[in-house]
């Protein structure tokens, strides 16, 4: 196993060999090392560097590339090639989006195998055993950081108090084991435009209908929300800062949010007036395989920039008002649950 | 893999690195969870970025114990203008014998008589312990201190017993007067304007009719060389004039049900007093630090009811019985029938982290066995109790009170 060379800060990224691949395909432009160069955010990844991003091509990947690419770093999307790896953002200009997506490299691949040195930037892997060969193959990686799935679960009484999802942990210990300078990134739930996991949206389809938003339990379970562009500033932020070697982070936030805090946010967010919320006890149901509610039960887990109501209408304005969602409304649950005669109402 | 036992998003110990006056809590923090064994070495920390957006705010340093603060060493005269009655009546004991335990000067003013009836409660009938360490006791009117005092005067006084102008612009007109430097306030968390977000931070919108509110605006205004107003919630320790945890326990060592309002997921914050006191000790110590700010005084965890219920039960060695009831179907007044607001009530205390470079030590699994070993020894559980507002919730649940 290759040791691990925690590069100085400062330093121009290391020029780069492109070995021979018959799995690897590289649709980049300049493959001729960088030097540093000035910009980004509060000094700290002042110079250039070269980014890795394993996968970047959606919700959280499409904020944080725009950003890497605004702060003037090389960024290069590793992806299997199977669907554009930039699209226009809505309220994105032609121009704006032409001059961020020429500027954004490709590597076309499996992620098993690749071997050039860069610095890696992201990875959305699961386990340790798809971290391995990436650690491998960037032996002089200056840092890598992970971002951890938005797996941790509240234990109710006594906060917080979260086990991250085992996985995330083999992969951490992996990164510790091999002496890299990682950081680890822990989101909450997120959201914002071009959310796949439809946190949001599950409330906006529901105000648009004109529908009561059934709420299990008391409502007053608390989970708190990310914006996605605060995420990934929060990446910006990691890059290159000593500080953040070896740490893990929780994205943390002024404030949570309790269930029914949440419905009549995003009713506020997207203009609606104020919800009829609709209690019920989901032991009282048998579901099937559908979800009726989006969160897990008494999720915590964390805000910032983006005040809530603020950050839901950017999600509204540029994405479901807009009339785009990933999921299509699905009500069945609800009208289970309304259907009963013996509903909780608040 | 240790799990991360941090709290929320106020890391669990912090360095103030400045005297910045901190004004706004809103901005996102990174913060590190405290996974011991990715615990950097750095013993140092930073502060917050000034870029809007995520910043970080203070990194955890889990290795070390101790923390640098800018102490004066200076030693004060401090007068501590008490409450005769109430939850907050334990915060001038204590401090008065933290500041006396660091070498300050320190005078409690209780409110009213000396031979009143209220003065034979905890912590008043533990007084003579201020005594026997040094301080002075004395009691008298809010409205004209000088004269409880004998003329004294001080460097820091502490009014630790209004809850609106009149009863505290007296206090604090004459500290300015008699050449005070600095001033503080014991306000209420009880003041913040309810939320669906929470929790309550310095800086978030209050009740403008509260009582409190005047006060702060009023002693802001006075230019003292350094104020500060604290906000607390709930608190346990030793001198309680209040009851809080001996709720939970006069039920579960009689094995009685232990009825929670609503689904017993509110949160609150309960707070060791000493985490209060030591809080208050290092704005008497850093007074440029502390200049200007409202502290949430409160240690920096919260707890569901449940919670609290179950961690009283782990403290006494039994197991809670829960029920469960809506305050209006079983015909009680909730604030009567429960000891704590029926509601998320939870604030954190960034200010004292980040301004004064405070750390709270409150461990309420640890803090409430001692507290049952008390509750035992003054024989509590043998005590008496009348159990009415249970009695109606459990007809109207038809839990029996015997298991």
């Amino acid at each position: 196993m290759a040791k691990l060379a925690v590069m100085q800060r400062g330093h121009p990224s290391l020029q780069f060999s492109l070995p021979p691949s018959s799995l690897s395909d590289f649709h980049g432009v300049r493959l001729s090392s960088r030097h540093g160069r000035s910009g980004g955010l509060a000094g700290d990844a002042s110079a250039t560097k070269k980014i890795l991003i394993m996968g970047g091509t959606r919700f959280i990947g499409v904020f944080l590339t725009r950003l890497l690419v605004k702060e003037g770093h090389q960024v290069t999307l590793f992806t299997r090639g199977k669907a554009a790896i930039t699209k226009k953002l809505p309220g994105e200009s032609d121009e704006e989006y032409s001059d961020f997506s020429s500027k954004v490299l490709h590597l076309k691949g499996d992620r098993q195998d690749f071997e050039f040195v860069k610095k890696a930037s992201r990875q959305r892997g699961r386990e340790a055993n798809e971290v391995e060969p990436i650690l491998d193959a960037l032996p002089n990686l200056e840092q890598y950081i992970y971002c951890s799935s938005a797996g941790v679960y509240l234990k109710s009484d006594l906060l917080p108090h979260f086990e991250p999802a085992q996985g995330k942990l083999n992969t951490e210990s992996l990164l510790q084991s091999r002496d890299v300078n990682w950081t680890s990134i822990r989101p909450v739930y997120i959201y914002g435009p071009l959310n796949y996991n439809p946190v949001e949206e599950w409330f906006f389809h529901r105000l648009k209908a004109g529908r009561p938003i059934p709420i299990p339990g008391s409502g007053v379970q608390i989970t708190q929300l990310g914006h996605v562009k605060d995420l990934a500033t929060a990446f910006i932020k990691v890059l290159g800062h000593p500080k953040a070697s070896k740490q893990v982070f929780n994205i943390s936030g002024s404030k949570y949010v309790t269930f029914d805090g949440l419905a009549r946010a995003c009713a506020k967010a997207g203009g609606f007036p104020e919800p009829e919320i609709v209690h019920y006890n989901p032991k009282d149901y048998d579901f099937g395989k559908l979800k009726s509610f989006p969160f897990r039960d008494q999720e915590l887990e964390w805000t910032p920039e983006f005040d809530l109501v603020e950050g839901l209408a950017d999600s509204y304005n540029l994405d479901f008002g807009r009339g785009t969602y990933r999921k299509a409304a699905d009500f069945t649950t609800d009208d289970m649950i309304l259907s009963k005669t013996f509903v909780l109402q608040k | 893999m240790a799990a991360a036992s941090t709290l929320f998003s106020v890391p669990s110990s912090s360095c103030a690195r400045g005297r910045r006056r901190v004004s706004q809590f809103r901005s996102p923090s990174l913060s590190v969870s405290s996974l011991s064994s990715f615990s950097s070495s750095s013993s140092s920390f930073v502060s917050s970025f000034s870029v809007p957006g995520p910043a970080f705010s203070s990194f955890s340093d889990v290795s070390s114990s101790s923390f640098s603060v800018f102490a004066s060493s200076e030693k004060k005269k401090v007068l501590i203008v008490n409450t005769n009655s109430g939850g907050h009546a334990v915060i001038g004991f204590y401090l008065a014998k933290e500041l006396l335990g660091s070498g300050h000067e320190v005078t409690v003013l209780t409110v009213g008589e000396e031979n009143s009836d209220k003065m034979k409660k905890p912590p008043f009938s533990r007084f003579s312990e201020l005594v026997t360490a040094g301080g002075r006791t004395v009691w008298g009117d809010a409205s004209d201190v000088g004269k409880a005092v004998g003329g004294a005067t001080f460097d820091v006084v502490l009014d630790n017993n209004g809850k609106d102008l009149d009863t505290v612009r007296p206090v604090a007109d004459w500290a300015k007067n008699s050449g005070a430097e600095q001033f503080l306030f014991v306000s209420s968390a009880g003041i913040y304007k309810t939320s669906d977000e929470l929790p309550h931070v310095e800086g978030d919108p209050v009740k403008a009719d509260a009582g409190h509110v005047a006060v702060e605006k009023y002693i802001s205004g006075l230019s003292f060389g350094s104020w500060a107003a604290f906000r607390p919630q709930y608190m346990i320790g030793s001198g309680n004039n209040k009851d809080c945890e001996e709720w939970f326990f006069d039920r579960i060592v009689r094995d009685r049900p232990v009825p929670l309002p609503g689904s017993g997921m509110q949160l609150t914050n309960i707070s060791h007093v000493r985490d209060l006191s030591s809080m208050l000790a290092l704005a008497v110590e850093s007074p440029a630090a502390a200049n200007g700010n409202i502290f949430n005084c409160v240690s920096d965890r919260a707890v569901t009811f449940i919670g609290l219920a179950k961690l009283c039960a782990q403290a006494a060695g039994r197991e809670p019985r829960i029920v469960f009831y809506d305050p209006k179907a079983a015909g009680v007044d909730a604030k009567k029938a429960f000891p704590f607001r029926n509601m998320h009530f939870y604030s954190e205390p960034r200010a004292a982290k980040e301004v004064l470079g405070w750390t709270s030590t409150t461990d309420l699994p640890e803090d409430l066995k001692e507290r049952f070993s008390e509750y035992i020894s003054i024989g509590r559980d043998k005590k008496e109790i009348k159990f009415d507002l249970d009695d109606k919730i459990l007809e109207s649940l038809k839990v029996a009170v015997t298991a």
